[in-house]
């Protein structure tokens, strides 16, 4: 890669606060070792992976806001490249990172598991991204830790919900929870790549 | 020159000056219309619907299941936006970069943030409060008794304030991007797992705000139903909740540009206040244990007049031997009669038999270490004939109603008939046995009951011998071995006639329980 290629890929990962997200995710990696130390109880030992994959994917969506606003989207042709690569990055080091915290401990659902629930998530933070800013973007991914969490509360005790939109109550090989987060986190790498976070307005 | 001497001018009144509004109160108006919790108040109230709400309605219509789900569930609901919300508002000066024009104010930076803080909870508090006003209303059109548990509500309402006081605590202290979903996550991990440790009434987890019961029972019907909800684990939850808001609040003081020095010096004392409170809180609620009505009890907190037994007239059956439920249980009144019906059939009647069956409250007990047991009292027969037959058998209803974490209807009324052995053997020799019941009494004492039982639909199981405990299939109840001597004179006796078996046994009862009949005497 020519150095100013190289250098303006720096530059848009410092812009973004990608070398902090990339600690923040290692920290969550850690953290998660640390708390599959202790036994958890029959849908805490459900819950507690998914609390990590939504703060990993809170972590992912954030940077993708922008603090030049409407005129970085007046530079060179390859802005949308750059959002693109850092987000699917992003993620792909959040799968791996769980999934390493996982490796010689019990962690609930797997390696798939972890992967399919941080790209739906990070999917839908990237989706509210475009809606509501980068900034704002970590909504989607809280609001629907509380959905995940009523459903493995749920699949538990009973009713449990079925519906594979709500992926992280599926199985970890189940079809349908896979292809709904992967059409989710498709659509928000889409939406990312060609139209990026919303601008702010007026902060 | 003269000096012109004007004609004095009739003076024109002053025009009342209207006092200046109150900086605070001005202030508090702007940032109510500016807040970000306006708009995050639907996404809590859409999480409330999703999960608490309908948890509460998928527990039976008490309002003592019903509040203890609510308090369970709704924090954890209001934790991403209340929580997000606070800490974007808390790092709203750094991220409009505007720390510098907002530190040159005349009034101290807490006061501005305290107002900033006050907005963001009042929405949260706004939404709260019409979240539950909601949820009660609509427990109130369908429990058949008692009335709203305001305890659950008061440690919701306290929660709030401190999760906003935390989320804009870390927002104002660490303004950065990844503040606002690390605290989110952090605050849900906290409050959500926070009840994970929580083994026993005596464990300080206890605290969590999540539980108004004891850990490992669970929202039992039976808890404040026949006694008084016990508010003590509530009050030191309450105090909890207080210090750590205090606490997160008073921290903001500590900065060197939130004020002058009395100012950050207060703050400091209002810091360790909280702490403290705080601390004490779950000191008082390690020292807490079970009572026997399933509630909390914390020694330093507790009210002896919350002891009482509530009063209350009870939903009877019209029946020969009526049921008696308390009436928080109305509406399972026709399922108990459905489930003792072919027992009671059999011994209706009989001299000395049962005139009632009265539901009794049940006696929880914790056990060793871990773990806690929920002990029945025995079916005792009260009264003597010379009360002119008020002999009645009590009654302790399952810990699971219908529809209570999926608990059905067969799976209720099994349990409910687990008292036929019981009742028959309350009948039959006349002394009080424990609900689980182990076969005694003279040969024909057992035989006959095992024939009753038969005949009431269960299944005899082979005998339990004393303190074996072993897994029984729904319906069945220990009975004697199969080929022996009294397990055919069961075979026998029940193959009769219910008239004839009625018959015989009015005659020959009072014998029977005296020990004077032989097992070849049983037709």
């Amino acid at each position: 890669m020519p150095l100013a290629g190289r250098r303006l890929v720096r530059l848009h990962l410092t812009s973004r606060r990608v070398p902090v997200a990339l600690a923040v995710l290692v920290a969550c990696g850690v953290a998660l070792r640390i708390a599959l130390h202790w036994p958890w109880d029959s849908y805490g030992a459900l819950q507690l992976p998914l609390v990590f994959e939504a703060g990993s994917a809170a972590v992912i969506v954030i940077t993708t806001a922008s603090p030049f606003g409407e005129p970085e989207r007046a530079t060179g042709r390859w802005l949308p490249y750059l959002r693109l690569g850092t987000a699917v990055v992003l993620t792909a080091v959040a799968a791996a990172v769980l999934a390493a915290a996982g490796t010689g401990a019990h962690l609930t659902g797997g390696t798939l598991d972890a992967a399919r629930n941080v790209a739906g998530l990070t999917g839908l933070g990237l989706l509210c991204a475009a809606a509501l800013g980068g900034a704002l973007a970590w909504t989607g991914p809280m609001v629907y830790l509380v959905v995940g969490w009523y459903a493995l509360y749920a699949e538990w005790h009973g009713p449990a919900l079925t519906t594979p939109w709500v992926w992280p109550a599926r199985p970890p090989h189940d079809l349908g929870g896979a292809l709904c987060a992967g059409l989710v986190f498709a659509a928000g790498i889409a939406v990312i790549t060609v139209r990026g976070a919303r601008d702010p307005a007026g902060e | 020159m003269t000096a012109a001497t004007g004609v004095p001018t009739a003076a024109r009144p002053l025009r009342a000056v209207r006092a200046p509004r109150p900086i605070p109160g001005r202030l508090l108006r702007l940032e109510l219309r500016r807040n970000a919790m306006l708009w995050m108040a639907p996404v809590a109230i859409a999480l409330f619907w999703y999960h608490t709400y309908r948890q509460c309605m998928a527990q039976p219509p008490m309002w003592n299941l019903r509040a203890m789900t609510m308090q369970h569930g709704v924090l954890l609901d209001f934790v991403p936006p209340v929580v997000g919300a606070a800490a974007w508002m808390g790092w709203r000066d750094s991220r409009r970069r505007m720390t510098d024009l907002v530190a040159a104010t005349a009034k101290p930076r807490l006061a501005a943030q305290l107002v900033t803080w006050a907005a963001t909870t009042i929405w949260a508090m706004v939404a709260y409060l019409g979240c539950v006003g909601v949820l009660y209303a609509v427990i109130a059109q369908k429990a058949t008794w008692g009335g709203p548990l305001w305890w659950p509500v008061a440690v919701g309402a306290a929660g709030i304030p401190a999760m906003s006081a935390v989320g804009f605590a870390a927002g104002s202290f660490f303004p950065s991007r990844f503040t606002t979903p690390l605290v989110t996550v952090g605050t849900l991990f906290a409050l959500g797992f926070s009840s994970q440790g929580a083994h026993n009434a005596s464990s300080p987890w206890q605290i969590s705000p999540q539980l108004a019961f004891p850990a490992d029972v669970g929202p039992d019907p039976g808890m404040g139903t026949f006694y008084h909800y016990l508010p003590d684990l509530s009050i030191a939850q309450l105090m909890l909740l207080a210090g750590l808001a205090v606490a997160a609040l008073s921290v903001l003081g500590l900065s060197a540009d939130s004020g002058g020095r009395w100012l950050r010096r207060s703050a400091a004392a209002l810091t360790v206040v909280g702490l403290v409170a705080a601390v004490t809180a779950v000191d008082l609620t390690g020292t807490g244990r079970t009572d026997p009505h399933g509630m909390v009890i914390i020694p330093a907190l507790h009210d002896a007049a919350n002891d009482r037994p509530i009063r209350y007239q009870p939903v009877c059956s019209r029946t020969a031997i009526p049921v008696c439920l308390n009436p928080a249980y109305a509406a399972y009144l026709p399922a108990v009669m459905a489930a003792l019906a072919p027992v009671l059939s059999e011994v209706t009647g009989l001299p000395g038999g049962p005139a009632r069956i009265s539901q009794t409250a049940p006696i929880y007990s914790q056990g060793p270490g871990i773990g806690i047991g929920i002990s029945v009292r025995s079916p005792s027969l009260g009264g003597s004939p010379a009360d002119g037959g008020n002999r009645q058998v009590s009654l302790i209803l399952p810990g699971q109603l219908p529809g209570q974490q999926g608990t059905s209807s067969s799976q209720f009324a099994a349990e409910v008939r687990s008292i036929a052995p019981a009742i028959v053997d309350l009948v039959i020799t006349g002394a009080p046995v424990g609900q689980d019941r182990i076969p005694g009494g003279s040969a024909a004492q057992q035989a006959v009951a095992a024939a009753l039982l038969k005949d009431a639909g269960l299944q005899l199981a082979g005998p339990v011998r004393p303190g074996q405990i072993i897994r029984m299939p729904n319906n069945a109840v220990p009975g004697p071995t199969p080929g022996t001597p009294i397990y055919a004179a069961a075979q026998r006796f029940a193959a009769l006639s219910a008239a004839v078996r009625h018959a015989w046994l009015v005659t020959h009862l009072a014998a029977l329980r005296a020990g004077q009949i032989s097992l070849a005497q049983v037709p």
